[in-house]
């Protein structure tokens, strides 16, 4: 029996080729769109599970006392991981990384000609880090790596970059420190390349024993926030009752940092709120993307896993329909066979199977194509994701195939079922009559099919036209200060006091009309403090801060809405501020409108409650971008670069930032010599200065560089959805070709025109492209304004969008359908009547 | 008595008044008998017949098949019985056009559970008592018509039913062909299988030993 209907299915197959083809095409982009998004998703939902104590490591975090202290931070001061050893035996392991930031580092020799290489992903972990994370070894001992001064552990990569072949244990490496000198390292380990999905990612780690000075000064911090801790408990403990226990920590602990720090007992400074540390499981730290700053590798982003989960589902689902659709528009070819089985004596049970196993069998097929065509596909995809995914370790794993299979199986069955319930309900004798009544009840189902279908497609398209949008909104926002034409170079704080003479050499070429050094630049302004009103009664309130001087100010055409800029020739400007309108508004001093009347110039701000180091308020610049324009502008201090009473944190990050002329800078090959002549300029300078350099427009361009990538990706599975849904209707349109020719040859007998038939003909179909028109619009409205709600500035959601994706649908409609409608109202209707 | 229908009636209702395409139908079939059933078209003819071959369903009145009451039957029941014991031959053939001769006729064994060995020589049993050895491998549409009739019978016969029904079985032949046809029901008919044709032609009508005339549903004379 089996063979038999192998057999029918095979000729079928065969004998049909535009339906097989059809079919088939349909799944196998289906089915290639879902592997490929359920990689993805695996992908993401799968970080961090190599390590061996994964299911028993938790990463501290803390309520964010720098803001909103009902959110977590991710970061912790050094005392943490101290208060969890003493007073939570449960743990097994506490363990305190910290990020030491972009260092340049080199390999220790005797020639002077030595590769450098900035190594933006170097960590200071303690001894015990490996007893808690499993990272690989290649060579060295765990035990060992990191526990004297000095000591680096490197991963393969690393290693091949400064020794090449050669065995590196034991050998030096050099860091650069602020003042130019170098201090030296020893090479103790070499791990293996990190895992992909590595929450934790870094090149180089040094022992935190390196600063153990500096951290037996300050180890009873809460402050120093840029340290994560993580803790391994001991097996079988309870993480709630040990979280709720843990809650008792910083009363008892944190009280120092705020009475040292803050001049405030904890009582004081807490103010009713909680102070809390959280336990956040190790498998949920990368997709979460919850709590922020978290400072030591990638973040995952759990919108995006939801997006496409569910555009992955969809697609699979616009493909069973595809198939349901056409297995059921060919029923009337199908029905002669089910009424001749039936008759023989075939019960409607075996119909059913027959029809699930040739539905099976088309899936099993596409899959295979799918799986090849996913392979081909997979390094554009990781291109476009910037992923690293691959399909064949995966084709190795057994529970892997058992889930392919019944994925098969599953896919088989339900792409199947409707077509097996509805042909094998025939009456034989009506269909062996040919009268097939039954075909007429199912076109309102096939149409309803197809009209889900476009729905989904038509929503998606809608949804993407706005995913573009509101990046090219935010791309062409108005910044409130001139981004464009501006070089930033990074890393001349290594050239210590030479960055003067730099700047001067600069400011001397007529291509650059502002020159100007800030600790940081738009769109990375990240640092804060709390600040406040001068005066004891008020309260202190968390503020960005970055520290410039006034030629950077101007460099960025910001507009003063009161008060001056920083005046290099009045030496007390140093200690004097430029606030932003936001922060003139926190801080309780009204708004422009009021600035006339109530000028904050003159006023105070301050760090403490000491009047030793208020400090003047020079000016008000109005709102501008200095973070992401995904956030709301917050209120920022603006610190001259002097400024010496505010602790500088801000090694590390300053930079020359100059604007040139687009007049006399017209070519990408004039920027590129005038570049290479500043890096001529500072070779000359100090050549153990690494050269880089960025663009500010880019920089803020790169904020939306995951959305980017998102709606990249968007619009490719828009595309494929589009196109599995126009592989439905074409089949529908054949269909309906072959069911109609009578009708419209008659018409034509009695003189319809070609165009009056071809109206006719594709309106069936346009008619159901509209009802989906209308339903998809308000869905996609609402997942648009969802996705807006993202965004501090929000494209506004207008109606010709969705015109302009209507007209696109009707428009792919009518070009799907007019090749069946060509044909069949410019054929001869003596050819279709003679049927009869 | 192989079957017996006694004031059988089917209808259906259309805008709001009852249609009758079968009217107290009372008839038996012994077992060997060749029926021919006449009429003109409309006069529930064919009607008769898929109610007989328990295709359809009827209304009212009862249906006797060798002992059973039809009537009381579940549609299960019913399959394995009409499975069992009747074959049907059509005007149109209907062989499935994807499978080849020998596949058609191996269809209904494939049904009934016969082993593989047992269906081959069953298979092989017909190709030779109908002659068409030679076309075991050829698809329906490579056939002529006649061919295709043939096929139809040898397939109809192939599990050995007691009675064979067949709608118009020479209606798609030409005259020679319906003649071939037609004296293969003569022979089968006295090797004791029982025929019931239903046919339109006064030629065919005189192969078979009764004739039951239909008009409007009722029968005239039987």
């Amino acid at each position: 029996m089996l063979k038999n209907y192998f057999k029918i299915i095979w000729r079928n197959l065969i004998r049909e080729k535009q339906f097989t083809f059809l079919n088939i095409l349909g799944l196998t982009i289906g089915i290639a769109s879902c592997f490929m998004i359920g990689l993805y998703v695996y992908s993401e939902m799968t970080y961090d599970t190599f390590h061996e104590k994964g299911d028993r490591i938790y990463r501290v975090n803390q309520s964010y006392i720098w803001g909103d202290w009902n959110k977590q931070y991710a970061s912790t001061g050094p005392n943490v991981a101290v208060a969890l050893r003493q007073d939570a035996p449960e743990f097994e392991e506490v363990t305190r990384i910290l990020n030491s930031g972009a260092q340049t580092v080199r390999r220790k020799s005797q020639n002077d000609d030595r590769d450098m290489f900035k190594e933006e992903k170097s960590f200071l972990a303690e001894d015990n880090f490996f007893d808690v994370f499993s990272f690989q070894f290649e060579k060295g001992d765990v035990q060992t790596a990191l526990k004297e001064p000095n000591s680096m552990v490197i991963t393969q990569k690393t290693a091949q970059r400064y020794f090449g072949s050669e065995d590196p244990i034991g050998k030096k490496l050099e860091v650069r420190e602020s003042k130019g000198e170098w201090s030296i390292f020893t090479v103790t380990a070499v791990l293996e390349n990190l895992p992909n999905n590595s929450h934790l990612e870094f090149d180089i780690l040094i022992s935190l024993s390196t600063i153990q000075q500096r951290l037996d000064r300050q180890n009873w911090l809460w402050a120093w926030t840029g340290f994560s801790t993580y803790g391994v408990v001991k097996e079988g403990t309870d993480a709630m009752a040990l979280e709720d226990k843990i809650q008792a920590i910083p009363p008892k602990w944190a009280a120092l940092t705020t009475e040292r720090l803050f001049s405030q007992s904890y009582e004081e400074f807490t103010d009713g709120k909680k102070w809390q540390l959280h336990l956040q499981p190790l498998r949920e730290v990368y997709l979460s993307n919850d709590p922020e700053a978290h400072l030591f590798g990638p973040n995952g982003n759990p919108q995006f896993v939801k997006i496409f989960s569910a555009i992955g589902i969809l697609i699979l689902f616009l493909c069973c329909i595809n198939f349901m659709n056409l297995s059921t528009a060919r029923s009337s070819k199908r029905a002669k066979e089910v009424g001749i089985r039936k008759v023989l004596g075939s019960e409607r049970k075996r119909l059913i199977k027959q029809f699930i196993l040739e539905s099976t069998l088309f899936v099993a097929l596409s899959t295979v194509f799918a799986i090849i065509l996913v392979q081909f596909l997979l390094g554009g995809f990781n291109a476009i994701a910037d992923k690293e995914l691959s399909l064949l370790p995966v084709l190795g794993n057994p529970i892997f195939v058992i889930l392919l299979l019944s994925f098969v199986l599953l896919l088989g069955l339900f792409s199947g079922s409707y077509p097996a319930f509805y042909l094998s309900a025939f009456k034989p004798i009506e269909t062996l009559k040919g009268k097939v009544t039954s075909v007429f009840k199912g076109k309102n189902l096939r149409n309803g099919l197809v009209v889900f279908q476009f729905t989904i497609s038509i929503a998606l398209i809608i949804c993407a036209f706005f995913v573009q949008k509101q990046l090219s909104y935010t791309s062409n926002l108005d910044l409130g200060l001139l981004k464009d034409n501006v070089l930033q170079i990074h890393n001349v704080e290594q050239l210590g006091d030479k960055v003067e003479t730099l700047k001067e050499k600069l400011k001397t070429n007529p291509a650059f009309t502002n020159v100007g050094l800030s600790f940081g630049i738009p769109p990375n302004v990240t640092s804060g403090d709390k600040y406040r009103a001068f005066g004891p009664e008020n309260p202190a309130l968390h503020f960005e801060d970055v520290r410039t001087e006034g030629d950077f100010l101007d460099l960025l055409g910001l507009e003063f809405l009161a008060g001056r800029n920083f005046d290099p020739l009045r030496e007390n400007d140093k200690y004097g501020v430029v606030l932003n309108e936001e922060a003139v508004k926190i801080l309780g001093w009204g708004t422009k409108e009021t600035f006339a009347t109530d000028s904050p110039i003159g006023k105070y701000v301050a760090m403490t409650n000491e009047s030793a180091d208020k400090m003047e308020v020079l000016g008000v610049v109005k709102n501008f971008n200095f973070s992401s324009t995904k956030k709301e502008i917050g209120p920022l201090v603006i610190l001259h670069q002097d400024n010496d009473w505010v602790w500088n944190y801000g090694r590390g990050r300053t930079f020359l930032a100059a604007r040139f002329d687009d007049k006399s800078v017209k070519t990408s090959g004039e920027l590129q010599s005038l570049i290479d002549a500043i890096q001529e300029e500072i070779a000359v300078m100090d050549p153990s200065v690494l050269f880089e350099y960025s663009f500010l427009d880019q920089e803020f361009d790169a904020t939306f560089k995951s959305e980017q990538r998102m709606a990249v990706i968007l619009n490719i599975f828009t595309i494929l959805a589009l196109v599995i849904a126009c592989l439905g209707l074409f089949g529908l349109a054949a269909f309906s070709a072959e069911q109609r020719v009578k009708e419209l040859g008659i018409r034509k007998v009695l003189g319809a025109k070609v165009s009056e038939l071809a109206m006719l003909f594709s309106s069936e179909f346009t008619k159901l492209i509209l009802i989906a028109i209308v339903l998809a619009s308000p869905v996609a409205y609402f997942l648009v304004q969802e996705w807006l709600e993202n965004f501090a500035y929000k494209t506004p959601i207008e109606f010709w969008v969705f015109g302009i994706a209507a007209l696109s649908a009707v428009i792919i409609t009518i070009a799907t359908v007019s090749f069946q409608t060509m044909k069949i109202a410019m054929s001869n209707p003596i050819n279709s009547l003679r049927v009869e | 008595m192989l079957l017996k229908l006694n004031n059988l009636s089917k209808w259906v209702q259309s805008g709001g008044q009852k249609i009758h395409l079968l009217k107290d139908v009372s008839f038996w079939v012994n077992e060997g008998d060749f029926i021919s059933v006449m009429g003109p078209s409309g006069s529930g003819k064919s009607t008769l017949l898929n109610i007989i071959g328990m295709l359809d369903d009827f209304n009212e009145g009862e249906y006797t098949f060798m002992d059973e009451a039809v009537h009381n039957l579940k549609e299960k029941h019913r399959s394995n019985l009409y499975k069992q014991y009747i074959g049907f031959v059509f005007q149109s053939y209907h062989l499935i056009d994807e499978l080849t001769v020998k596949e058609n006729l191996e269809m209904p064994l494939l049904y009934k559970k016969h082993g593989g060995a047992e269906r081959k020589a069953l298979v092989a049993d017909m190709l030779d008592r109908f002659n068409i050895v030679g076309k075991k491998d050829l698809f329906p549409a490579q056939l002529s018509g006649g061919q295709q009739q043939l096929v139809g019978i040898a397939r109809a016969l192939i599990a050995n039913p007691k009675l064979i029904l067949a709608d118009e079985p020479t209606g798609n032949l030409n005259s020679k062909q319906g003649e071939e046809i037609m004296d293969i029901f003569t022979q089968l008919n006295k090797e004791g299988v029982t025929i019931i044709q239903v046919t339109h032609s006064e030629k065919n009508m005189k192969y078979g030993s009764r004739v039951i005339n239909l008009l409007d549903g009722s029968i005239v004379t039987g």
